[in-house]
């Protein structure tokens, strides 16, 4: 396969799952904080902050008032806005132009209709009445799109490249989301008496995430902040954990490769590293220092995708 | 901008000359540049008069010198760097030994007008289509009136001649005023150029007048006062039935002779540019003038 | 009742001038379109119309789509196709493939005499004024001998039916012919709307040209390589036709590369996959000429493989089709195709040329400036229909124009008489009803070494706007399903 067409597949993977990522962290803070239980949860400032501080866009000064609708259509349908969920649309689309004769016809129809529900959307109404429609459209055409890549490509080196893509920014949003929402949790304590451990913005993170029923299921309690995170980042069963994706990274870059002999510097390797140590990390571990676990791992995100390039795109 | 020069000695053998040339380029970039390929025109031509020839080429930073020919059948070098650079030289020597020619030692056709014959066939035409066509570098402006006919009562050699002095006077030789883009209407206009705009405009003319005629690009040996300057020199030559191709010098006003030694031939500059480059860099490039002064061996 | 109610054919106007391609002078229904008559006359129009707004809707989400390139910006537009298929029996199919066949292989020999001995032109059979003062003569490909001996290996030929019932052909396209892919979107769009009409009608398929091509690109391989590695090379996603390009590559099953992807080294090819370099033999190009290689053509050009050329003149990677073909299909050479095919094939054509009229002759220029309101006049050089200006559509201004156009540059342009293309029922959005709209036809010929194939099928081009005779897709034209019947 081609080297730039690899590391378009890659990255087709990455905007989807982004793109999704966006809108349902979008969606779920905005639609929670209409009835959250204390009022700065409740805020509407709160919330937006909170929305460009996950997008990487964070006002240094908190006392600037906000426009709602500015800041729904500059995450949303800004085309001028480098992370806007609109752009992400339009470069998984890119990508998979460029990669058109790799993939399936049905995949690449799913991604054009994509596209163009994305782009057709009215602007007009998307910051008015239709974040919720916009939003949901988009997570289900992301959970489409996973279809399509699982059941109309052969599982080969192209399924594996989207694969690694998607699940190496699955975990890379996990965390930026963990991150916000930590953040968020930081600032709403005290307020109403509301404890850091039990606050209301673990629900709202794993809801985020989509995985606020299977969370309760495996542990029947309201979520706290140990329990929240070591089911978000620890928990290998569930499909949104950081520990799955490494999981799943880990599998796919087998199939590229195939060589059996040890190399400390493959991209193989480094996954594996990783990979084990986040398996043997416990919770107690993380909970110490969340601050300096975000950071890691978004770094060791980071190498694995440099690593990447290295070895596979950058002949 | 990549600027070249070279350098070029020679020692006198009884009946054969020796000559050492030496090509330099220097290229300054202010941004790395990872994706760059050149190719290199700048090989001497086997030919009867141009033999024993050896070539040395290097780079500063040890990229792959590629040997192959180009579309026309001409040696070339191609370099394409696969590591990183900011400054890059290239420097290329040859050796060759040059036969003493003698441009004039030929006996002339007793009937003119044979020859004169002849360019008119047909099948000339087709065999020396593309030195006979109106190229970018060689179309004289519509609205110009005819610059020089052939009189059809002297030879076409004695013609060419005339030719060859005709452009020397029209012209003045000035570095400077043109460059690699200027045309025939520029230099008929401002009458100020370089070796490249002389030959161009005789090329022109011979065409016009039925003549095939080639740009030639070369190197000058410039010891016997000659005009030209540390760039390759170019000249033309001319196609005379019976005779075949012969070598005019516009820009001194000669027959090309011992001191020009020939790299390639082509329609014009286009087919025959020293250096031709895809070079991907952003940020500007700085050009860094380097002579070289290279001693004279004698033998 | 509203007119969508109707039977599909209730306002259709049968225009006595014109050729219709489904109705005899008597005004009978042919034999051939009688029964594909009786099946879509028994619906309204509204039920035609909606499938083919879901057929239109399916090319849309699928991607099947052109840029347009307007002064500011670009969109994107699919082109414009019905659900009525034209339909070509197969004795007129027979004509028209070994026709088509005829044409490309005369062609082909005409080539390599131009890059060879030009014998035909020192015979005085065409004019030295063919290669001297053609832009697409490249003096690179003198004396280069293609692998198997072939230059147009893809070659698409227009061909019109005149009123006179004859076909004609328009132009030889043998640079970049497009269109193929749509050929076979047709076909795949009308079997999923109407697949009950094929159980009437024995059709050949369309959908075997890849491997067809495939086959025939691996007959012209370099020396020396077994298993040939083939790729299809675009210009990139934002070509008009990149479609097409990537339809290519995937149902050939081959990489779809763009230059960057290639780099070529001891004069070899490779491609950087992400194992590291894999060596390339055969490369379908969609990248023009002088784009290939700015080492060798355009110096500027970012769209080639520096040093491609090189390669090529060794022999070690097969271009299709090969460089320099654009010389032959110059308007100016098809006005002598019928003495090309004579010298070369010792044949009468199978298909007819179109009288020309060469404006570098001086008495044709005469003719031609005199009569420029009933001519159709062309650039020689320009594709795409582009510049093209139809006499009897003209204003007396845009005559004078036209004629002023063509003292500046007489060798630019030649004229036609204006043919009056056959014209077949196409249904039009704008009067929810089915017209009659001018046609024509591209087939598809490859050439291999010792090997040949027609596509059984090609491009019907509709010219969409009522009375207009250019069917490009590029000025607005639209397409159709084309059976060929079997006998």
């Amino acid at each position: 396969m081609l080297a730039r067409v690899a590391n378009n597949l890659f990255w087709m993977g990455r905007y989807i799952e982004r793109s999704e990522h966006i809108a349902r962290y979008l969606n779920v803070n905005y639609f929670s904080s209409l009835d959250a239980p204390n009022k700065l949860s409740q805020s509407r400032q709160f919330v937006l902050q909170s929305m460009l501080y996950m997008v990487g866009d964070q006002t240094e000064d908190l006392s600037v008032e906000l426009n709602e609708e500015d800041v729904l259509y500059k995450i949303g349908l800004d085309i001028d806005t480098s992370y806007s969920i609109i752009n992400n649309i339009k470069h998984a689309r890119e990508n998979a132009n460029s990669a058109r004769d790799l993939i399936s016809t049905e995949l690449y129809e799913s991604i054009n209709k994509f596209y163009h529900f994305g782009l057709n959307y009215p602007v007009g109404s998307f910051v008015k009445n239709g974040l919720y429609d916009f939003t949901v459209n988009i997570t289900e055409i992301t959970a489409v799109l996973r279809g399509k890549i699982r059941g109309t490509l052969l599982h080969n080196e192209v399924y594996a490249l989207i694969m690694m893509g998607m699940n190496i920014e699955r975990a890379t949003q996990i965390t930026r989301i963990i991150n916000a929402k930590y953040n968020d949790a930081l600032k709403a304590q005290g307020s109403y008496g509301d404890k850091f451990s039990k606050s209301f913005e673990w629900t709202t993170l794993l809801k985020c995430t989509e995985s606020y029923d299977m969370m309760r299921r495996l542990y029947k309690k309201t979520p706290t902040s140990i329990s929240t995170l070591e089911f978000l980042i620890l928990n290998p069963n569930c499909p949104r954990s950081v520990m799955n994706c490494l999981n799943q990274v880990y599998a796919h870059i087998l199939i590229l490769d195939t060589s059996k002999h040890y190399n400390k510097n493959s991209t193989a390797f480094l996954v594996g590293k990783t990979r084990s140590e986040y398996r043997y990390k416990h919770i107690e571990e993380i909970e110490d220092n969340i601050q300096s676990f975000i950071e890691n791992i978004l770094n060791s995100l980071g190498q694995i995708s440099q690593k990447m390039e290295m070895e596979y795109f950058n002949h | 901008m990549l600027e070249h020069s070279f350098n070029l000695a020679a020692c006198i053998k009884p009946m054969s000359l020796e000559y050492f040339i030496t090509y330099k380029a220097e290229n300054h970039y202010e941004s790395m540049v990872n994706d760059a390929h050149w190719q290199f025109l700048i090989i001497p031509e086997h030919n009867i008069n141009q033999e024993f020839i050896t070539v040395d080429f290097k780079n500063s930073i040890d990229a792959y010198n590629e040997h192959s020919i180009n579309g026309y059948g001409f040696k070339t070098i191609r370099v394409q760097p696969k590591s990183k650079f900011k400054h890059i030289t290239f420097e290329a020597s040859f050796k060759l030994i040059k036969n003493n020619v003698n441009p004039f030692d030929f006996e002339p056709n007793s009937d003119i007008a044979i020859d004169y014959q002849k360019v008119m066939e047909l099948d000339f035409k087709v065999d020396f289509e593309p030195f006979l066509r109106q190229t970018h570098y060689t179309s004289i402006p519509t609205e110009t009136k005819t610059l020089f006919s052939f009189d059809t009562h002297k030879s076409i050699f004695e013609n060419l001649q005339a030719l060859n002095q005709w452009v020397f006077e029209k012209i003045y030789y000035a570095p400077e005023v043109t460059d690699v883009y200027t045309t025939l209407d520029q230099i008929i206009k401002h009458r100020q150029g370089v070796c490249q705009d002389f030959t161009h405009l005789f090329c022109a003319l011979a065409r016009q007048n039925h003549i095939p005629a080639r740009y030639i690009s070369g190197y000058l040996h410039q010891g016997n006062g000659y005009f030209g300057d540390s760039q390759m020199h170019a000249w033309a030559e001319a196609y005379i039935p019976n005779l075949g191709w012969i070598g005019f010098d516009p820009t001194n006003n000669i027959l090309a002779n011992n001191s020009h030694i020939k790299v390639a031939h082509g329609k014009d500059y286009n087919d025959c540019s020293p250096l031709r480059g895809v070079v991907y860099a952003s940020g500007s490039n700085e050009t860094k003038h380097s002579v070289l002064v290279s001693h004279q061996q004698q033998q | 009742m509203g007119k969508a109610e109707h039977p599909i054919f209730s306002f259709y106007n049968k225009n006595p001038d014109l050729y219709d391609e489904i109705y005899t002078k008597g005004g009978d229904i042919k034999e051939v379109y009688q029964k594909l008559f009786d099946i879509y006359g028994g619906h309204s129009i509204k039920e035609f119309a909606d499938l083919n707004k879901k057929a239109r809707a399916s090319f849309f989400n699928q991607g099947i789509t052109f840029q347009v390139y307007g002064e500011k910006e670009s969109h994107e537009k699919i082109f414009p196709f019905d659900l009525f298929p034209r339909i070509i029996d197969a004795n007129e199919w027979d004509i028209i493939e070994r026709g088509s066949i005829q044409r490309s292989k005369a062609l082909n020999l005409f080539l390599w005499d131009v890059y060879h001995e030009k014998k035909i032109i020192k015979q005085g059979i065409v004019p030295l004024d063919l290669i001297s003062s053609s832009n697409n003569y490249l003096h690179q490909m003198m004396d280069l001998d293609p692998p198997g001996g072939i230059y147009n290996h893809i070659s698409g030929t227009d061909v019109i039916k005149h009123t006179d019932g004859k076909f004609y052909v328009l132009e030889d396209n043998i640079r970049c012919p497009s269109g193929v892919s749509y050929v076979i979107c047709n076909r795949t769009a009308l079997k999923r709307a109407l697949f009950g009409v094929f159980n009437h009608y024995q059709t050949h398929t369309v959908t075997n040209y890849a491997e067809n091509l495939l086959d025939l690109l691996e007959t012209v391989k370099p020396k020396g390589v077994d298993n040939p590695v083939c790729v299809v090379i675009t210009p990139g996603m934002f070509n008009s036709a990149f479609y097409e390009h990537s339809y290519l590559a995937k149902t050939m099953g081959v990489e779809l590369v763009e230059g960057k992807d290639l780099f070529v080294e001891n004069d070899f090819v490779y491609m950087k996959t992400i194992r590291g370099p894999l060596k390339v033999d055969v490369i379908y190009r969609r990248v023009d000429d002088l784009f290939i290689d700015p080492l060798e053509f355009k110096p500027n050009s970012s769209l080639g493989v520096p040093g491609l050329f090189a390669a090529y003149k060794k022999g070690n990677v097969t271009l299709a089709n090969a460089p320099g073909t654009g010389v032959a299909d110059d308007k100016a050479v098809y006005t002598y195709m019928p003495q090309i095919i004579k010298y070369y094939l010792d044949e009468e054509p199978i298909l007819s040329n179109v009288h020309t009229y060469h404006c570098s002759r001086p008495d044709e220029l005469k003719y031609v400036l005199e009569h420029v309101h009933e001519l159709v006049v062309k650039p020689v050089d320009e594709a795409g229909g582009y510049g093209i200006s139809i006499g009897n559509r003209l204003t007396k201004n845009e005559i004078e124009k036209v004629k002023k156009q063509i003292k500046e540059n007489p060798r630019k342009y030649v004229a036609q008489p204006i043919m009056s293309l056959s014209v077949h029922p196409t249904y039009i959005d704008e009067s929810e009803s089915f017209e009659q709209r001018h046609i024509d036809l591209r087939t598809f010929t490859v050439l291999g070494k010792d090997k040949e194939f027609v596509l059984k099928g090609g491009l019907t081009r509709v010219a969409l706007e009522k009375g207009n005779l250019v069917v490009n897709s590029s000025q607005g034209g639209g397409s159709k399903d084309t059976w060929v019947l079997k006998k």
